[in-house]
């Protein structure tokens, strides 16, 4: 587990050095069990930082996504390191834009965390409704210890976690520069055992579980804007020449948007599950992206965001590569 | 409408080098296949964006198809490898949702191939009718 | 220009053609209700001179600047109308073809569903039409120079030829001297001519010829740009010996203190040459070059009290300060003609190459027949006193050819014929000897083959049909292990000498080339043509060709006449100066692109490189087109997510609305 003595002495050494120019990193939100990103310029914010099963959101994402302004003519842009805390899945999301070469590795300054898996809200939330006052939580043996107002309450893991991290194979990160605390086994076994219940159904069967998923969907693109593979500038799904889906939500032009979505994360999804976790009206959309990591593993014997030399999936390929389907 | 009367859609992209090649020598020896089956020529199977497939579906494709040159003798060497990769994974993913498995095709046909290119097009009309026409995933209203 | 689309549709009957099973009237009818159809009208022949005639006036008096023509397929007749509409003042490019003959009329036999399948066609190709955009036909100069890699009988016969034309020639030879193998062999097959007199005379030419540069002891380093506009870098390894200097008398070889104590690579080994030497005597240049990894002087500084060649020289040709030169030029066409090695006979250790002395290759022998050989053309086995002339001798064949346990399928195409033209020779020197040729099929394929095996045969060569599977030693004499596969009897033959008709292998450096010029290798890993019968000097990269066992094992003849189609592919290049590239090719739209660079991966042609760009003063990674390179297979537009890559006339923009013209005509 990492200490959070530890955790801040590091994180403050960490922003002292001249070459960083912030830390991203997690602290306790405003209510309940929410907990926040942050970023951290100063030494002294090192205390608010936590490392907690209730740091879900990975923070890969704004490697990406920060907003380059213009510059004054003659202003050179500020290329110091950007300092980062990761747990393994955010590992593998940093090392996946590092082939696709959206971020530079001495830009970067890992703090790698092993997780033990993080909470599912929605199941937490239910357990325990209606709590204003901060939470704080932190990892037992096989539980999970919340210090909720009315006390100490344990609950056990399986409740709780999030159903990613059920399966998790990758709990220690794949890349860092310093890790915090001890190496964690890992407990998932990689059988994708929700994505095979699925195909074992009939076609009608599978249409109709996605219909009835696509059709509530509002196309806020959260689960797009989150993601930390999504990084486009100008993404192919708003462009209105050429139009490839219509802004309408019904279930063609939404099916077409999640098909699309999907397909160009085959090959590359890490399997964070922040798309399913922003989702408003819980799509569960690890299932769609899990299908691919699946079929990916088996076919070409390949996983995302794991070998920062490796090819990426799709712009590769081995003449022997199976092809059972074509005619 | 009747499962009889059913006359499908079927969009084929096709590579100008090989299986367009193909469709033309088919031509040629008077091969005679059925109409439903619609072909539009890009130069490589290499350059079919698997969203076209998606796409196609939408417009008023009951089926769609893509072919191109046997694995090795694409004209740009590497072409249907890359399309390979892609529309295996398309097809994974399409087959996932529940679109039937008949629905999308792919097929190697050479130049030489006129005959085969007609079993292709049967195959694959034939495929078309038996999965019915898609309308769960039809467009309200297409423009173009 | 005024860009609102203007189109006139033209469908063609074809004679009857079209027009038996298609309503072409009604077609045209049809097409005149499209958006943006100015003018849509039918003709018996639309390729014919009036029928062409026809669109050009209506781009005149009608403002089309747009045409579908819809009639055969574009792999017919895409070229013939887009000059039709160049004549006419439009850009060739807004042309877009419906094939409603090969892909409708000729396929179907229902006029009604055969006559709406026209009209899809038609709309699809008129909704591509309005979204087309003018493209510009560029052409490049070609540099009129050619580079050649390899100076075996292959480079040697590209460059003569590819000189004589009038191009200038940079020949680049690895090893000291031009020659490759064939300067090696004795005589040649079936002929038996005398090797070195036939290729001697090329040799000389090439290095006096005035439109020839010959770059021995050198190694192309790296090449960049396209066909027409080759950059070209190559390493001229020091020789430590000034070449205007050296009148190439020997002498220094001679004083050299590792005077016969380093094994000669020309006679694979068995003779023996000094630290400073000329590779053979016929070599060319005439000149002399120091081993480096031998040179006392130069591994250990020091040689004596002061090196014996340097004191030897007349001229003070050597020179221990020397250094590697890079030279730099520009060529329009490459020919790669770098040859072979022959299989290492230690990768069948049941044969015992690596245990006898008296285990020894076809190449080996053909250093042994040679009169200029280390042993001045006597068969003699062993060294010194012990040497002796062996009188049965036993050869094998397929040694490392058709062999799958070695990953050589292939079969080498020479073994059958040098084994015969070898056993001729032995033969010859010793009149007693008793030599059997062990074999697994015999391929005389060739002018004068059969018949020069039949001789063989005649002058008492004995074949016996039967792959041993050991050779291993009892006494002082060779056993082979076999079976007699046509009389079915173990055969356990002994002999003095075994020769091991080695196959012919790519280059263990093989890949240097590949690297630097982008080659494919085909499944034997030779050097893979465009085409196997069309195009069997091409390659996939345009402007580089190859000659000779670099692209596979053949003969001599063989190999000369695959280097004169190099040479004339090359010329037909220079001579006509100028290349098209082209024009339907990839671009990137910087702005949208975020440099992933799944585009430079993909593309087959290194077309693509990923350069920094400033934008609003952040360094930012973007891909660019290298139009000449690009070759528009659009692989990369497929594989952009961002959409950031698209192929002129193949737009996605074009694409989607043909899907869903398709869609809406049911
Ligand atoms: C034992 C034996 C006997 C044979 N007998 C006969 C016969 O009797 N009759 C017959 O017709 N054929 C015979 N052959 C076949 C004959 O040797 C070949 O057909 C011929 O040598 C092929 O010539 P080439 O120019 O393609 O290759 P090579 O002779 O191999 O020449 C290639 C040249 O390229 C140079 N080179 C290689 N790589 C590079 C590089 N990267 N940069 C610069 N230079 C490079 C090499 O140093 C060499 O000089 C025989 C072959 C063998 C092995
Ligand atoms: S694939 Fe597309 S986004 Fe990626 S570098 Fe190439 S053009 Fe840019
Ligand atoms: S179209 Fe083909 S050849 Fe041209 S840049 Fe793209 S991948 Fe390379
Ligand atoms: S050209 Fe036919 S698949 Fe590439």
């Amino acid at each position: 587990m990492v200490d959070l003595e530890k955790l801040r002495t590091v994180a403050k050494e960490t922003i002292s050095r001249d070459d960083v120019k912030y830390l991203i990193g997690w602290r306790q939100g405003t209510y309940g069990f929410r907990v926040t990103p942050c970023f951290i310029e100063e030494p002294g914010e090192a205390e608010q930082l936590i490392f907690s099963p209730l740091c879900t959101n990975n923070l890969a994402s704004y490697l990406i996504v920060t907003e380059k302004l213009p510059l004054p003519r003659g202003e050179k842009p500020d290329t110091r390191k950007v300092a980062v805390m990761v747990k393994g899945c955010d590992s593998r999301a940093v090392v996946q834009q590092l082939i696709e070469q959206g971020i530079k590795r001495e830009e970067l300054y890992i703090i790698g965390c092993p997780c033990e898996g993080v909470l599912d809200l929605k199941k937490v939330e239910a357990k325990f409704p209606h709590i204003l006052d901060p939470v704080a939580a932190q990892w037992g043996k096989d539980k999970i210890i919340f210090q909720l107002p009315e006390g100490v309450v344990e609950v056990p893991r399986e409740e709780v976690l999030a159903q990613k991290c059920l399966d998790c194979r990758d709990p220690n990160p794949v890349i860092a520069d310093i890790t915090l605390g001890e190496e964690i086994e890992a407990w998932g076994n990689g059988e994708y055992q929700d994505v095979k219940e699925l195909e074992a159904k009939s076609a009608e069967e599978r249409w109709a579980f996605w219909e009835d998923k696509f059709s509530s969907c509002i196309r806020c693109y959260s689960c797009r804007n989150v993601c930390p593979m999504c990084y486009c500038k100008d993404c192919i799904l708003d462009r209105l020449n050429p139009s490839w889906i219509y802004r309408s939500t019904n279930i063609s032009e939404n099916t077409a948007f999640h098909l699309s979505r999907a397909f160009h994360l085959a090959g590359r999804c890490i399997e964070c599950g922040e798309c399913e976790r922003v989702c408003p009206v819980d799509i569960p959309l690890m299932k769609l992206n899990q299908k691919f990591s699946k079929e990916v593993e088996e076919k070409y014997g390949y996983r995302p965001g794991i070998d920062p030399e490796a090819k990426p999936l799709q712009s590769s390929y081995r003449p022997d590569d199976k092809e059972d389907f074509i005619l | 409408m009747s499962e009889q009367q059913f006359e499908p859609s079927v969009i084929a992209f096709l590579c100008n080098w090989c299986s367009y090649a193909g469709a033309d020598l088919a031509g040629t020896s008077r091969i005679q296949y059925p109409t439903n089956l619609d072909i539009i020529r890009v130069m490589c199977s290499g350059r079919v964006n698997p969203l076209f497939i998606v796409n196609a579906l939408q417009q008023g494709a009951d089926g769609v198809l893509v072919s191109g040159c046997h694995p090795g003798d694409c004209h740009y060497m590497e072409g249907n490898f890359y399309a390979r990769r892609r529309f295996t994974l398309m097809n994974e993913l399409l087959n996932y949702v529940g679109v039937d498995a008949k629905r999308f095709n792919m097929s190697w046909v050479s130049a030489s191939e006129g005959a085969k290119w007609k079993d292709v097009v049967e195959e694959v009309v034939e495929n078309a009718k038996e999965a019915g026409p898609f309308e769960q995933f039809r467009r309200n209203k297409i423009n173009w | 220009m005024n860009n609102k689309p203007k189109i006139g549709v033209y469908v063609c009957h074809c004679g009857i053609n079209i027009s038996h099973t298609v309503d072409v009237e009604a077609v045209a009818e049809f097409a005149s209700q499209l958006p943006n159809v100015r003018v849509a009208r039918e003709y018996s022949y639309m390729c014919s001179d009036p029928g062409q005639a026809l669109i050009r006036e209506d781009i005149k008096n009608e403002g089309l600047n747009r045409v579908v023509v819809a009639s055969c397929s574009p792999r017919m007749h895409e070229l013939t109308f887009r000059k039709t509409l160049a004549e006419a003042g439009l850009n060739p490019y807004y042309l877009e073809m419906a094939n409603i003959r090969e892909h409708c009329s000729w396929v179907h036999g229902d006029r009604e569903k055969a006559t709406a399948k026209a009209k899809r066609l038609v709309a699809a190709a008129a909704v591509k039409a309005r979204l087309l955009e003018p493209l510009q036909e560029k052409e490049v100069d070609v540099e009129p120079a050619s580079l050649i890699i390899g100076a075996g009988i292959a480079g040697i016969q590209a460059a003569l030829d590819i000189a004589e034309a009038g191009f200038k020639v940079y020949l680049v030879e690895k090893t000291p001297s031009v020659g490759g193998r064939m300067s090696q062999l004795d005589k040649t097959f079936p002929t038996l001519d005398c090797s070195a007199c036939i290729l001697t005379p090329k040799m000389v030419d090439v290095a006096s010829h005035p439109n020839i540069e010959l770059l021995t002891y050198s190694q192309v380093e790296d090449v960049s740009g396209y066909v027409g506009n080759f950059d070209v870098k190559v390493r001229k390894k020091a020789r430590y010996v000034d070449m205007d200097k050296c009148t190439g008398c020997g002498v220094c070889a001679q004083e050299c203190r590792l005077t016969g104590r380093i094994p000669s690579e020309f006679d694979e080994g068995m003779g023996k040459r000094a630290a400073i030497y000329l590779p053979f005597p016929q070599a060319v240049p005439a000149k002399y070059t120091i081993d480096p990894e031998r040179c006392l002087m130069l591994t250990r500084g020091k040689c004596g009290k002061s090196p014996k060649c340097v004191d030897a020289c007349g001229t003070g040709a050597i020179n221990f300060e020397q250094e590697d030169e890079i030279v730099e030029f520009k060529v329009g066409s490459i020919i790669v003609a770098t040859g072979f090695d022959v299989f290492d006979a230690s990768r069948k250790p049941e044969y015992g190459y690596n245990d006898y002395e008296n285990v020894i290759t076809g190449l080996e022998l053909e250093r042994l027949v040679s009169a200029s050989g280390p042993t001045g053309g006597d068969i003699l086995i062993g060294k010194g006193d012990d040497a002796y002339v062996p009188k049965d001798i036993a050869f094998i064949k397929c040694v490392g050819s058709r062999d799958k346990s070695v990953g050589n399928e292939y079969c080498s195409r020479v073994c059958c014929m040098y084994t015969a033209k070898l056993a001729h020779l032995l033969t010859e020197k010793i009149p007693d000897a008793n030599v059997r040729v062990y074999y697994m099929d015999v391929r005389a394929f060739g002018k004068g083959f059969e018949e020069f095996y039949d001789r063989v045969r005649r002058e008492g060569v004995r074949y016996i049909r039967g792959n041993p599977s050991e050779v291993f030693k009892r006494g002082d004499k060779l056993v082979v292990k076999a079976e007699n596969t046509l009389t079915s009897t173990p055969v356990e033959d002994e002999v003095d000498l075994v020769v091991l008709a080695v196959g012919l292998e790519p280059r263990r450096d093989a890949r240097e080339i590949i690297d630097i010029l982008r080659l494919s290798q085909s499944g034997d890993r030779f050097y893979m043509e465009a085409h196997p019968k069309l195009a069997p000097v091409d390659t996939a990269t345009d402007g580089v060709f190859l000659a000779g066992c670099a692209q596979g094992p053949k003969d001599i003849p063989d190999t000369v006449a695959q280097a004169k189609g190099a040479a004339s592919s090359a010329l037909v290049l220079l001579s006509s100066g100028k290349v098209k590239v082209q024009a339907q090719v990839s671009h990137i739209n910087e702005d949208t692109c975020r440099g992933c660079g799944y585009c430079v991966e993909i593309c087959p042609y290194s077309a693509i490189e990923l350069v920094t760009v400033n934008q609003f003063g952040h360094e930012a990674l973007v891909a660019r087109v290298n139009d000449a390179l690009c070759k528009g297979c659009g692989a990369c537009v497929a594989g952009c997510f961002s959409g950031s890559a698209q192929q002129k006339s193949f737009m996605d923009g074009q694409i989607l609305p043909q899907i869903a013209a398709l869609g809406v005509m049911r």
